[in-house]
């Protein structure tokens, strides 16, 4: 028990790292909305998301404390399973209490809440491929991001969206082919 | 000795072929329960046909018998008789085709965003599958071989040409993207409980959307010839309560990050 306690102050100083990312990249998306010709049913489903997430704010939690236990410096790898369960089990417990604390101190903690529930997220469906074929949809997601950070340079926070939509879609061999590529100026997209 | 293994010695894993089945295995997606529901569908219309078409031939054949009508009726024309062969006929095949143009639209559609993409990429003669969806750079990912284990490998009560090594672990009742495609040869991804039968094809990224609606393991085996050892490539897909999947994943992935 005192190990999870301990595990989970750890983690919520690493979560406050994540929530700057996750920040960065909702301000991020409102200019892109404009620029880009994203459809409005993916930011509908994003809210729907984010109310699910407050709906279950101890599941987000209890899974945010499983994450937490896993990602804390010591020996993750031997970690066994019963460690894991019965971290689990301690943070559903304690999971109320602390998303209540969170609720108290303010808005943009909450939203640092669901980043562990947001984790189950992928590329959204694009209304640009409808088929079964996706190859164009990894190749635009590709092309896209590398000519958000032309534009705005490299690790721009608006960007990264896109960085994760075509890890998500491309396999990794294209994505490394296309990297070789770029090196050499031989990248046959418009960059 | 057949029978004897029908009645009792086949130890069915639920969501896997099983020796002398005839009907589908249980479903696990609404697609694949569609997929049967259409099936029974267009049995009924079947078996109606079937019926039919006997109770015709059968007393064409009594009563039409050398022995008992020696010298056939001259009938040539039948003008009723012939717009109703005709119509009846054309009206069925609408009805069989209207649930099942429905079913292949539906199947088709992403109606709602996934919320995982799992790509499942075949090789000679072995699948890899990469979870990419927490990387936050282009060299990590949650990658992992899948190879068939060898038949001496075995234990007891696994499959036989069925069985891996790492399972692809999916979360229940959630909407899943998967991303077909091969690295070499053609090859396939296909999952009967779940309705799936996927080609992946060199060069191309296939999509296929499903929700698995209950945890449990499913098999499946290759459906495209692709080599020698094309009967060696199962598929595994094995379903977990989604905050299971959460701390595999986590797990899985915690490590590798720490060395990157
Ligand atoms: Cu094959």
């Amino acid at each position: 028990m005192a190990e999870a306690q301990g595990d989970k102050t750890l983690t919520l100083s690493e979560q406050y790292h994540l929530k700057g990312n996750e920040e960065k990249a909702n301000v991020g998306i409102k200019p892109e909305e404009v620029k880009e010709v994203q459809n409005p049913e993916n930011a509908a489903s994003k809210e729907v998301v984010a109310d699910k997430a407050e709906e279950t704010p101890a599941a987000a939690a209890a899974v945010a404390s499983e994450e937490s236990s896993g990602s804390t410096p010591t020996a993750v790898g031997e970690e066994s399973t019963e460690d894991n369960t019965g971290a689990a089990e301690n943070s559903t417990e304690a999971a109320p209490e602390e998303s209540s604390e969170n609720t108290e101190n303010s808005g943009e903690q909450e939203v640092e809440e669901e980043t562990p529930e947001v984790k189950l997220e992928t590329a959204p469906a694009d209304f640009r491929f409808p088929t079964t074929n996706q190859t164009r949809h990894c190749f635009t997601r590709y092309v896209e991001y590398h000519r958000c950070v032309a534009a705005k340079g490299e690790g721009a926070p608006e960007c990264e969206k896109f960085a994760k939509y075509y890890r998500s879609l491309c396999p990794g061999e294209w994505v490394e082919r296309w990297n070789e590529q770029r090196e050499n100026g031989t990248f046959p997209g418009p960059l | 000795m057949i029978v004897l293994e029908w009645l009792f010695l086949t130890i069915a894993p639920c969501d896997a072929a099983e020796p002398w089945q005839l009907g589908s295995q249980d479903a696990a997606t609404p697609m694949m329960q569609g997929i049967m529901d259409l099936h029974h569908d267009i049995f009924f219309f079947l078996i109606l046909i079937l019926v039919f078409v006997s109770r015709i031939l059968v007393r064409a054949l009594w009563h039409f018998h050398y022995k008992k009508n020696p010298i056939p009726q001259r009938i040539v024309h039948g003008t009723t008789i012939e717009i109703l062969r005709t119509i009846f006929p054309s009206i069925i095949p609408m009805f069989i085709a209207i649930p099942s143009f429905a079913l292949l639209y539906s199947m088709d559609e992403v109606v709602v965003d996934p919320a995982i993409t799992i790509k499942a990429i075949g090789h000679q003669w072995y699948r890899t599958y990469e979870y990419s969806d927490y990387n936050s750079s282009d060299e990590q990912s949650l990658t992992f071989d899948s190879y068939t284990i060898p038949e001496d490998d075995l234990e007891l009560g696994q499959s036989r040409l069925l069985e891996v090594d790492n399972r692809v672990v999916v979360p229940a009742k959630t909407h899943l993207r998967i991303i077909v495609t091969p690295a070499d040869v053609p090859h396939s991804w296909a999952v009967p409980s779940s309705g799936v039968k996927c080609d992946a094809v060199p060069g191309r990224l296939n999509q296929i959307s499903i929700s698995v609606q209950r945890e449990g393991v499913y098999y499946g085996q290759c459906s495209e010839i692709c080599g020698t050892n094309h009967a060696f490539t199962p598929i595994v897909v094995e379903a977990v309560p989604r905050k299971d999947y959460g701390s595999r994943v986590s797990n899985q992935l915690i490590p590798q990050t720490g060395e990157a």
